[in-house]
């Protein structure tokens, strides 16, 4: 079996051949490929500035024979730096949990260490089933006044290091993002979103623990966002949208009295409800008398809506002459609506 | 040790049950009581800052992190979960009143010892609010019909500050009071946010169901 050894990226290493005499004569390979005479010192190997690519099997055989002499399972990597640890409670009051993570890459494998104090209590951090940098605390007690202390160490065969964190129960309350964002138009309202979503599944208590919302929307046209912050409720009607104009919508939450707002949730997009538009054909562009059955002429919304394009259509008028002034009329109704947009 | 006299509290005449028939019930004044609990969370947490100010360091540090040592006669808002979840509203009712009227009572001791006069004030006007607030609860405590509860003969505290305890040990009491009081006040709105949802009348949970369904 080969000798396991683990180097510093960047310094120096010198293998020996096992226990092999400084003059005896070898030849080293390196996953199987010869390596060139001038990297040895004797019978050991010099390598210098060691870079990741250096990570590989190496062995040294005699020269005549090819007697396999010894073998070394290299590993370059660094030591580790300060992990990352952060600690959030999105299903409170059940429990909370930490994650953690290094800020830069070992190249070598770690094991961490999690500790939980509660006060002098030790507390379990469970394993988290599916995620290996997260681990999970149930909460015993509610309305605690002694702070959480998260320690964590990490280590690896170059070195280890160590962070710890100490919160209140109360400042890492953080849902998760509600669940479900749909923004559908309201028929017949051309400013109208009606916004509906859901607490996320996984607050476990809304009933005793109850969540509020913060909306926010904009035309996807526009940078700036429209607040409008829900202290219960799960539904809400925008009515101040630009008629026509795509908008985006997102909803955050958070726990009414601790903690903080969650992440925004996914985007729903919408547009508002817009009367059916009229097909404008080529007798457009040339004065021909065509019969009204080429175009075709939207029935006359039942909802007043201060349209000009209403006046004196009537909805499918077959005399040729009122074809062209429907046209003309729907045009300047198109012009009217744009001007309405305050853009 | 910590300990207080507050006969005045004890002795808060008793509200009459409020006539049933016609009226809206406990439900607007557990409101009441839960928004009051916000106002005071709100007015502690600058009146707490400067306090610990006052106190210096390590007092007014956030990662101040101390064993829970002395104050053992502090109501502690801490409870296990499922305990809580399962207090009957009387229950649940009384240990809020029972708390603040205690922690009111060493609140208006620390009132004696503040070094300024604009401290002094600031803790005489959170004092005030949380007699608001005890009243309130004693309000709907009556409007349910429980009965406020009273001290055991021969119990009554006096407060006065312990002569063994050094200054250091003493502002050790005054941060652990500070810090169950905003316990406490996070407490109660979950508490209240519980008492409000039992209370709530079946039919307008029926009408908020169809407006979200709207047309």
């Amino acid at each position: 079996a080969p000798h396991v050894q683990y180097e510093r990226l960047g310094s120096d290493v010198t293998l020996p051949c096992g226990t092999a005499n400084w003059d005896a004569a070898v030849t080293w390979r390196v996953n199987g490929t010869d390596l060139a005479p001038d990297l040895l010192n004797g019978s050991q190997l010099v390598l210098r500035g060691l870079e990741l690519g250096h990570s590989g099997l190496y062995a040294c055989f005699h020269r005549d024979s090819w007697h396999l002499r010894h073998q070394v399972l290299l590993h370059v990597g660094l030591p580790p730096r300060e992990p990352v640890l952060s600690c959030r409670s999105n299903t409170y009051p059940k429990g909370f949990y930490c994650s953690w993570h290094l800020p830069t890459p070992t190249y070598i494998p770690n094991t961490f260490n999690v500790t939980v104090l509660h006060g002098s209590k030790i507390m379990v951090c469970e394993k988290d089933p599916a995620l290996k940098n997260r681990c999970h605390i149930r909460y015993m007690h509610l309305f605690s006044t002694i702070k959480y202390k998260v320690s964590i160490s990490v280590s690896n065969a170059l070195g280890h290091n160590a962070t710890a964190i100490t919160f209140d129960e109360f400042t890492i309350v953080k849902p998760d993002p509600p669940e479900n964002v749909v923004a559908r138009p309201v028929p017949s309202n051309p400013r109208r979103l009606e916004v509906t979503w859901q607490t996320p599944s996984t607050w476990p208590d809304p009933e005793s623990f109850p969540l509020k919302f913060f909306l926010r929307y904009r035309p996807l046209i526009l940078d700036q966002w429209q607040h409008v912050e829900l202290s219960d409720g799960t539904a809400h009607t925008i009515t101040d949208a630009y008629a026509g104009k795509e908008y985006i919508i997102q909803v955050a939450a958070k726990d009414n009295e601790i903690g903080t707002w969650s992440d925004w949730s996914v985007a729903a997009h919408a547009t508002p409800w817009t009367e059916e538009p009229r097909h404008l054909t080529t007798e457009a562009q040339a004065p021909e008398t065509t019969t009204s059955t080429t175009s075709s002429l939207a029935p006359p919304p039942t909802t007043k809506i201060c349209d000009p394009g209403e006046l004196g259509s009537g909805g499918g008028s077959s005399a040729p002459f009122s074809i062209s002034v429907t046209v003309t009329l729907a045009l300047a109704a198109a012009a009217a609506t744009a001007s309405s947009l305050l853009i | 040790m910590l300990a207080c006299l507050c006969t005045v509290l004890w002795h808060l005449p008793a509200v009459p049950a409020l006539n049933r028939t016609g009226d809206p019930g406990p439900g607007p004044s557990i409101q009441k009581t839960y928004d009051l609990t916000r106002y005071l969370e709100h007015q502690l947490r600058s009146l707490a800052g400067t306090y610990l100010n006052y106190l210096g360091p390590p007092f007014n540090e956030p990662d101040f992190n101390p064993p829970r040592l002395g104050a053992e006669t502090l109501p502690r808002a801490t409870v296990n979960l499922e305990v809580w979840r399962s207090l009957n509203d009387k229950l649940r009712l009384t240990q809020n009143y029972e708390a603040y009227s205690h922690l009111l009572c060493y609140l208006r001791g620390l009132n004696r010892q503040a070094a300024t006069a604009e401290l002094r004030r600031s803790l005489a006007h959170f004092c005030t609010s949380l007699q608001g607030l005890l009243g309130s609860i004693a309000g709907v405590m009556a409007a349910l019909g429980y009965p406020l509860p009273q001290p055991l003969p021969g119990t009554e505290p006096t407060w006065s500050p312990d002569p063994a305890h050094s200054d250091f040990l003493q502002k050790m009491d005054d941060f652990w009071l500070l810090k169950e009081l905003q316990t406490w006040l996070w407490r109660s709105a979950k508490d209240f946010n519980r008492l409000k949802k039992k209370m709530q009348p079946p039919a307008a949970a029926v009408t908020l169901h169809l407006e979200a369904h709207g047309f």
